[in-house]
């Protein structure tokens, strides 16, 4: 038992013991020695754990123990505020002191360390999970209490423009792998008391930080109850990703489409948590998810509400459009082609009947044919390194552009339609959605081949039944097109001009009034001033 | 914490009955209605129409004595179990007939203008199956799905009409007038035909949260049917004359043959045309064969209606196949579902109503 006296153990154990029940933790011993072999026991083989003991005082016979995980913490910041400090400070106990532990213990707490992040701690295993955390821990010889020394530092990215979503106009910063600058760049766009941020703690080995952000007045709380819930019931070994999160909360896990919106851009989170949505921030992601989302919601850009409204009113009209194009248009190819020549106009018949003459295949082959190449083409370009992947590019020019076509294995006609589903496919904003429309997109080429028009006609259908049924959070996907009041479809596949949305989806938020109109008073002032002139 | 909270919205009742009505009715009403009444057609058709806002009317307020409940339900309160159970059977074989009638016009037309060589069974079974997916999600998505669809079948289709403009000759509307009460009068039971579906208002105003506020859409619902079938009439009477559109079997589907745009991408619009028609097909199937498994539901007792939907979509085939040819299969359908639809969209709610009224039954 180290150099504690047995009288001493004897008279404090079942106190002790109580409290260690309280707690369920193993509380400090009150022993720099006994604290450090324990530690060391725990933390037996990992050599980047720092034991640094030293002395203090006068007579240097108070004894300190700092435990930190090296490359962690911030050396400097040790040096300065505990070391440095520490050496100083500790001399100033008065010898006679009663208790010289406890005495020391707060005198070191609230007077000694130069450092502003502090928590008190009396057991072991907080201490060990904020020293893998990166925080320091000091242990103070004769006192059951240690300190927290709130010193994270590590290696990290600048916050710099995210590359998934670049906009034209609007604010080039993006998360980065930090938790905590992620909740700083989102509490920079809203100062408000009322933006909460609740943290927990997910995965048995990763002790992962996930915050859940919210307004408190706008969002609806069985939302945030929701989401809490459905976070608390993970239990996992590790999280490595939001996305981790996102597979183990999400309604519907068959669904092509994602329920759950994931952006790299602070301003878009705090946008969303503005309309009354809920954000969840994962540390090591610089992705956020937000829920509830709408398919609407997937289609809209931040950039839509910076931009003049009939600018986003256009854009999104060509979201909208492209998202159909890469879902119909090689189905519609092979519908017509194969079943259905007589709706197009009789020259553009022959001159497709002209273009596919000698093509060994029937059009649903050649579809599936340059289809399949293309993503071949996207995915090997997306994992090669930047140089190697121009060359991809090349290649895959050449390949789909002439060389298919010179060698009589498709049609020109099937090019420009590889061509075009891929542009398509390229505008819709949300990379995951996009996946989603190419997997119903082969689905949709499929029942075309087997029943022309009315089989892609059963495509949409079964399509928007599933649509119609997927929920997220208990918000219906396909609103604000179903189920919602005709002010949410202000902001749908047209935006109208800024001033006139005064209210927040009315489905999401439960204060809805978010700004007066104020055209009117900009036409008074106006009046105003004419009527001055006219004096 | 948000459940499935099983609410239809009065909208989405609006949506539902329009929906529901406009199905393959649209496609021969012209026809009938020249039938029936020559170039007064579109006249007649707009006269039922108005009939139909008492209809439904008298629905709306047999409903709203009953809160939360549906027909299926409340049969049972005014007639005693039994009796009730019978009766909401009887509407059930109905819906079955209706929805078999709906599936095998639209294969016969599939048939004709697209798939020729497709055998009639897959068409019907493929058709059928892709119903059941939403029908068992339950009443709150198939009010969404209507809901959906409508401006995605609604706006293209009246583009396309008003493509045809050109082609009309509104002279052959006159004279107006012409034709005798007697014959309008006699000619009411071809035409109910094309008005089946409002009388699923009996069931889904059962869902609503507070069935009073179901006047407004249920007669507006009326009212646009009955201006968009008079339209279609009168255009294809205007384009057609009556007795080429009383020759016709889908008058419609001719009026759009018609149109030709130079310049046009797409020549021949049938193939749009029928794209849609589809669509509103399916909001059809889909709205009759929600009632047909939750009425059975109800009969059987049992909480949920999913079950039933699956042996439904066999016994909907079944009967959809029973027709040897589209000029039998029209013949069986005019020999029976007209009486049904005037027994439940006339006179089954007014009886219910003045039986209510008698015993004094109300739900508050």
């Amino acid at each position: 038992m180290g150099g504690i006296p047995v009288g001493f153990l004897l008279k404090k154990k079942d106190s002790r013991k109580r409290i260690e029940k309280e707690i369920g933790k193993l509380i400090n011993s009150k022993s720099i020695e006994e604290n450090k072999k324990r530690l060391k026991d725990r933390l037996k083989d990992c050599d980047d754990i720092v034991y640094k003991e030293f002395t203090a005082g006068k007579e240097q016979i108070f004894k300190f123990l700092l435990v930190y995980t090296d490359g962690m913490s911030r050396g400097d910041l040790l040096n300065n505020a505990v070391l440095n400090a520490l050496m100083i400070h500790a001399r100033e106990v008065p010898p006679d002191a009663r208790e010289p532990g406890e005495e020391l213990y707060r005198l070191v707490r609230y007077g000694g360390l130069p450092a502003s992040e502090l928590t008190d701690n009396d057991n072991l295993e907080d201490a060990i999970l904020s020293i893998l955390i990166g925080d320091a821990v000091l242990f103070i010889d004769g006192t059951e209490k240690s300190i927290i020394i709130g010193a994270k530092g590590w290696p990290k990215r600048s916050v710099s423009e995210p590359n998934t979503e670049s906009l034209i106009r609007g604010p080039r910063d993006g998360f980065t792998e930090t938790f905590r600058e992620n909740t700083a760049l989102v509490r920079r766009r809203i100062r408000d008391h009322r933006l909460k941020l609740k943290q927990l703690r997910v995965g048995r080995r990763s002790f992962t930080d996930v915050g859940v952000m919210y307004i408190e007045d706008i969002v609806k709380p069985e939302l945030v109850e929701e989401v809490l819930q459905r976070i608390k019931t993970i239990e996992i070994d590790a999280i490595m990703e939001s996305g981790y999160i996102e597979q183990l909360i999400e309604d519907n896990y068959l669904s092509p489409f994602p329920q759950i919106n994931i952006t790299e851009r602070p301003d878009e989170v705090a946008g969303s948590l503005y309309e009354g949505r809920v954000a969840i921030l994962v540390d090591n992601s610089p992705f956020a998810l937000i829920v509830p989302t709408t398919l609407n919601s997937l289609f809209q850009s931040p950039e839509d509400y910076y931009d003049r409204w009939y600018i986003s009113t256009i854009l999104r009209f060509i979201r909208y459009f492209a998202s159909v194009l890469s879902l119909l248009l090689p189905a519609l190819y092979i519908a017509i082609t194969s079943f259905q020549p007589d709706i197009l106009p009789a020259k553009f018949v022959i001159s497709i009947a002209a273009a596919r003459q000698g093509i060994p295949f029937p059009a649903i082959i050649e579809a599936f044919l340059m289809e399949v190449t293309f993503e071949l083409l996207r995915e090997a370009g997306l994992r090669l390194p930047v140089p190697i992947g121009s060359a991809i590019g090349i290649v895959g020019g050449i390949v789909i552009g002439t060389a298919a076509v010179d060698a009589g294995i498709v049609s020109p006609i099937m090019v420009i339609i590889v061509a075009v589903t891929a542009i398509s496919s390229f505008s819709i904003p949300n990379y995951n959605l996009s996946v989603g429309f190419r997997m119903l997109r082969f689905f949709l080429m499929a029942i075309a081949g087997v029943f022309g028009l009315y089989g892609i006609m059963l495509g949409i259908v079964l399509i928007l039944s599933h649509l119609v049924k997927l929920k997220s959070f208990g918000i219906p996907y396909m609103s604000p097109y179903v189920s919602s009041p005709a002010s949410d479809l202000k902001d749908s596949i047209v935006r109208v001009p800024t001033f006139l949305m005064g209210k927040r989806p009315v489905l999401l938020a439960r204060n809805i009034i978010r700004m007066k109109n104020n055209r009117q008073l900009i036409n008074q002032l106006e009046q105003e001033k004419d009527g001055n002139d006219k004096k | 914490m948000i459940k499935n909270d099983d609410l239809v919205s009065p909208y989405q009742i609006a949506m539902i009955i329009i929906m529901t009505v406009i199905s393959v009715g649209v496609f021969s009403i012209a026809s009938d209605a020249a039938n029936a009444a020559g170039p007064d057609g579109w006249l007649m058709v707009a006269f039922a129409g108005a009939v139909n806002i008492l209809a439904v009317l008298v629905i709306v307020i047999l409903n709203s004595r009953f809160p939360g409940k549906t027909f299926a339900e409340y049969s049972q309160v005014i007639l005693g179990t039994i009796l009730g159970r019978l009766l909401t059977m009887m509407f059930t074989i109905y819906l079955i007939f209706a929805t078999a009638y709906v599936v095998r016009s639209f294969t016969e037309v599939i048939k004709m203008f697209v798939l020729f060589r497709t055998p009639t069974e897959i068409i019907m079974l493929s058709l059928i199956l892709v119903c059941t997916y939403i029908v068992r999600s339950g009443v709150e998505c198939v009010a969404r799905i209507n809901e959906l669809i409508f401006p995605i079948l609604f706006i293209p289709f009246l583009i396309l009409m008003a493509f045809g403009l050109p082609s009309a000759d509104f002279s052959n509307l006159r004279p107006f007038l012409q034709a005798s009460p007697v014959r309008m009068l006699s000619a009411m039971p071809a035409l109910a035909i094309n008005y089946a579906g409002i009388e699923l208002a009996l069931f889904y105003i059962g869902f609503m949260e507070n069935p009073k506020k179901a006047y407004k859409p249920a007669i507006a619902a009326v009212l646009f049917i009955t201006f968009f079938l008079t339209i279609v009439t009168a255009l294809c009477i205007a384009a057609f004359g009556q007795n080429m559109t009383a020759y016709f079997l889908w008058p419609l589907m001719s009026y759009i043959r018609l149109i030709s745009m130079p310049g046009l991408f797409v020549e021949h619009l049938q193939g749009i045309m029928l794209s849609l028609w589809m669509l509103s097909v399916f909001t059809n199937i889909v709205s009759v064969y929600f009632v047909m498994s939750y009425s059975i539901s109800k009969i059987a007792g049992t909480k949920e209606q999913k079950q039933y939907v699956l042996p439904l979509a066999m016994v909907i085939y079944y009967f959809a196949l029973q027709p040897d040819s589209l000029v039998s299969h029209y013949e069986l359908a005019k020999a029976v579902l007209p009486y049904f639809i005037i027994l439940f969209l006339y006179v089954v709610p007014v009886i219910l109503l003045l039986i209510a009224k008698l015993r004094k039954l109300e739900v508050k």
